[in-house]
């Protein structure tokens, strides 16, 4: 049985909160990753590996990442990809 | 030529991370030496001792400027927020093309290191490795982090002549600030212990590997009983500053520095070369303008390996005669590499500001072929003026510095 769209979105910000050491109450869905929560393109580069860690899923070659911009846009991202690689 | 002066030290070591722990445990004849856990575990590994630094407040570094530092990089400002902070130096100041930044090391950040290769080699794939882990192990580790985290823009720059990278670092500075090029350079080394540094010298037969089961035992420099080097840690960094800005801003002036040199002994890459020593100590009393009897004291290389310490002793004794009190640091603190040099050089200064030298310690039976100087067998109360500190390194690389204090 697969995670729970709750379960994974909250994975998604506790992979923010532990890896990049950011109060809990600022990663609120709205939150900007990069005008928000002041992560760089460096720190992106990170993000990326820690969900593909986290996840087991692909990122790194993948282009829809440039779309992502908050948090929300971040959860939906991995929910989609986890739905993609439950599909295949 | 503008005269050089350090007015601020910094040190995290085995023996605490400052610079009163690192002195006050010597002077206590306290060893940093450990069992290594879990060293065993690589076949082959004959030597399971090391002088370990703890790593702490760490996060009191903002994660931006910690996450491209591994543990040598923490270090190392650690080290130069302490150094920074003896001087009397404001940030602030540190935005001037005058003031720089030269730290070396032996390896770049090992553990770093090592992670990349984990990630990326077994699998041939990228795709997990980070971008932080570039800035965690190249060879300038520790001084770009320095420098970006407090905002240095003059000559930044990484030594790298292993166990001289320190001393090569302090030297470079020293003439940088001579040549009017910089006013104030923030000098030293750092080094981060790890299971791959020590097997780097266990499978040349360099380390210790007899006392296993009584650490604090060993490293011997200059002993009967000697076995080979113990790896330590940490980072060394002194504040050299041109003199008249130092007094001018009623600076500490822990001592002047006047003597330099560093010079290969051109031939065996691990050998150790009395003549090459003996050149590099002539050439930087030579420099600061001192006959040998003007010394009063010589902090010896002194790793405990058989043949390195034989070799210094006997350059030493052709130099000094059997005059000079002769010390080493090595066992308290073991070697800390690339870093040594300055941890034992600030050793040196607290040595002339207390007037003390500290004996060498686990040296109980002075060995047969390391006879002819006169080591310092107890700490005693003694006045000293003018020291040398010697550093030599695998590639048959010497590097030499005089100080004085004023």
């Amino acid at each position: 049985m697969g995670q729970t769209d709750e379960r994974i979105a909250e994975m998604v910000v506790e992979v923010l909160e532990d890896d990049f050491e950011l109060e809990r109450e600022r990663i609120v869905p709205e939150a900007h990753l990069f005008d928000d929560l002041e992560l760089d393109s460096l720190d992106i580069v990170d993000l990326v590996v820690a969900m593909q860690v986290k996840f087991g899923v692909q990122i790194r070659e993948d282009e829809r990442i440039v779309e992502v911009r908050t948090v929300a846009d971040l959860q939906r991202f991995i929910l989609l990809l986890k739905r993609e690689s439950e599909a295949t | 030529m503008r005269r050089v002066v350090i007015s601020g030290v910094g040190a995290i070591s085995g023996l605490g991370n400052d610079v009163a722990a690192l002195v006050d445990g010597i002077a206590a004849d306290r060893s940093a030496v450990r069992r290594m856990e879990g060293w065993e575990a690589y076949r082959g590994l004959r030597s399971l001792v090391g002088a370990p630094a703890r790593l702490e407040n760490e996060k009191d570094i903002p994660r931006k400027a910690r996450r491209s530092m591994g543990r040598m990089g923490i270090f190392a400002v650690q080290a130069s927020e302490q150094a920074l902070a003896a001087a009397g130096i404001e940030r602030a100041e540190l935005g001037s093309t005058r003031v720089g930044c030269i730290i070396g090391s032996t390896m770049p950040g090992a553990e770093a290191l090592c992670e990349t290769f984990e990630i990326m080699l077994p699998t041939k794939d990228l795709s997990l490795l980070t971008a932080m882990k570039f800035f965690q192990c190249v060879s300038h580790t520790a001084s770009m982090n320095v420098a970006s985290y407090l905002g240095i823009k003059g000559c930044v720059m990484a030594t790298s002549a292993a166990c001289a990278s320190a001393a090569q670092a302090i030297g470079t500075g020293y003439d940088l600030i001579r040549l009017g090029r910089q006013d104030v350079v923030l000098c030293g080394g750092a080094e981060e212990l790890h299971p791959t540094v020590t097997a780097s010298f266990d499978i040349l037969f360099a380390t210790s590997t007899s006392f296993n089961a009584a650490p604090d035992r060993t490293p011997r420099p200059f002993d009967r009983e000697r076995d080979g080097l113990v790896c330590g840690e940490g980072c060394g960094i002194v504040v050299l500053e041109e003199y008249e800005r130092a007094v001018r801003r009623g600076a500490p002036i822990y001592a002047e520095l006047i003597g330099y040199d560093t010079a290969g002994s051109g031939e065996h890459v691990s050998q150790s070369n009395t003549d090459g020593i003996e050149g590099c100590m002539r050439a930087a009393l030579a420099q600061a303008g001192l006959q040998p009897d003007d010394v009063d004291y010589v902090n010896a290389h002194g790793t405990a390996t058989r043949d390195g310490d034989a070799a210094e002793c006997a350059a030493i004794a052709r130099v000094f005669g059997d005059r000079v009190p002769v010390s080493s640091l090595k066992g308290h603190m073991g070697h800390t590499l690339g870093a040594s040099g300055a941890l034992e050089l600030i050793v040196c200064l607290a040595m002339m500001e207390r007037g003390r030298v500290f004996a060498t310690r686990n040296l109980e039976n002075v060995a047969d072929d390391c006879t002819g100087v006169q080591h310092v067998r107890e700490s005693a109360a003694r006045e000293l003026r003018t020291i040398v500190k010697n550093c030599f390194a695998f590639g048959g690389i010497n590097a030499v510095l005089v100080c004085r204090r004023l």
